[in-house]
């Protein structure tokens, strides 16, 4: 009882803290290499908000999402994310259905020991042009992007770590306006405070280094000034699981950028997801 | 009459069914990469759906699974690999446990 309850005070406190009305089961804003097991089904119910500023310009989006994943075999899964988005800037609000990503994860490498695995695995999404790009904000990117990833890590019953690469391709959107490639380098690191049993409550804590740089935008074939750079975020992360259910927060506290020329800068970006699979 | 007695306990053994005396097999499955709750319950669901399985235990510290299985039915060794397969973990150990009457 008293493990459960410690547990429970860990989870709830740290989710608190993250700072936001707060899969399975790794990085938070950073792809894992986990898979859900075979024959399982996965339902996340997400929170996305962030604020940007800077350059005469507030930024600000708020969006739920729905995704499912399903485990084909217990290496390799398929899923499907659908956002509605809530977005201002500046005087101009907008919201509505944002672009449904269809994504697959192939786990190509597992080594398994006793309390722990080493597990790596390669991921595929496809973001598809169903937001609005007309309005003002864009709801949408108007373009068929592709991304691409690598994710590694280790989960032991006490420390956990993950890495990954991810690579954005942006395709060409309305009005000839192309919006810069993205890449994306991520480094985790996390622990178990209280090591549980199976049918109790269990928390991780988590701390994620992100990286992300984008390229310019073009429009018909020129770059915009005012777009593309790099941010670097420390992002303290909890989740907290009983069963098959697993709550889970953080926050990305932007640590040092370089964008290029003027443009609104993030101010912070959180998460907050519940995640059910059977 | 203790002859009669005798006999009358013997055709009373021969009524009662077969299956009050039979035992319920047990097993234990060692298991590698059993780190966490959250996952662990892909071999829960696995488990549910082994035709013959009565209860089981998951320690996750011991990395074990102690599977007790209903009266007549067992467990190989192959059908265990492929359940912890499945649920995304490597079996490490298959033990046989006495049975359960």
């Amino acid at each position: 009882m008293r493990k459960f309850i410690l547990s429970a005070a860990i989870g709830l406190a740290a989710t608190v803290m993250a700072g936001k009305p707060i899969a399975a089961h790794g990085p938070l804003f950073s792809p894992a290499p986990e898979t859900i097991f075979k024959g399982g089904t996965e339902v996340t119910l997400g929170f996305h908000t962030e604020r940007a500023t800077g350059a005469g310009a507030r930024e600000t989006q708020d969006e739920p999402s729905l995704e499912v994943e399903y485990g084909l075999t217990a290496d390799w899964e398929i899923g499907i994310e659908i956002p509605y988005a809530w977005k201002e800037d500046g005087d101009d609000a907008a919201d509505g259905i944002g672009d449904i990503t269809l994504g697959t994860k192939y786990q190509f490498w597992r080594r398994d020991l006793p309390g722990a695995q080493y597990k790596a695995a390669a991921l595929l999404k496809v973001t598809l042009p169903t937001g609005d790009d007309g309005g003002a904000p864009r709801l949408g990117s108007g373009s068929t992007n592709v991304i691409a990833g690598l994710a590694t890590g280790y989960e032991s019953r006490r420390w956990y770590w993950f890495a990954s690469g991810v690579y954005r391709v942006n395709g060409e959107g309305s009005g000839s306006l192309g919006k810069g490639d993205k890449q994306f380098l991520n480094l985790v690191g996390g622990i178990r405070p209280v090591l549980t049993g199976y049918k109790e409550p269990d928390t991780v804590l988590m701390l994620e280094l992100n990286w992300e740089h984008a390229g310019r935008d073009d429009l018909a074939g020129t770059a915009l000034a005012n777009t593309g750079g790099w941010e670097l975020f420390l992002s303290p992360v909890v989740w907290w699981t009983y069963r098959q259910i697993a709550v889970r927060g953080g926050v990305q506290i932007p640590i040092a950028s370089g964008l290029n020329g003027n443009q609104p800068a993030t101010d912070y970006r959180a998460r907050f997801q519940v995640i059910y699979h059977y | 009459m203790s002859r009669i007695i005798r006999i009358a306990v013997f055709a009373l053994l021969l009524l009662l069914p077969a299956t009050a005396f039979a035992a319920q097999a047990r097993y234990q499955l060692q298991i590698d990469g059993l780190a966490c709750p959250f996952c662990a319950y892909g071999i829960e669901k696995q488990l549910s759906r082994t035709e013959g399985l009565a209860t089981f235990d998951i320690d996750i510290d011991a990395g074990t699974v102690t599977v007790t299985m209903a009266e007549g039915a067992s467990l190989t060794e192959a059908q265990a690999d492929r359940i912890v397969n499945d649920a995304g973990f490597t079996l490490r150990d298959f033990t046989t446990l006495p049975a359960q009457d």
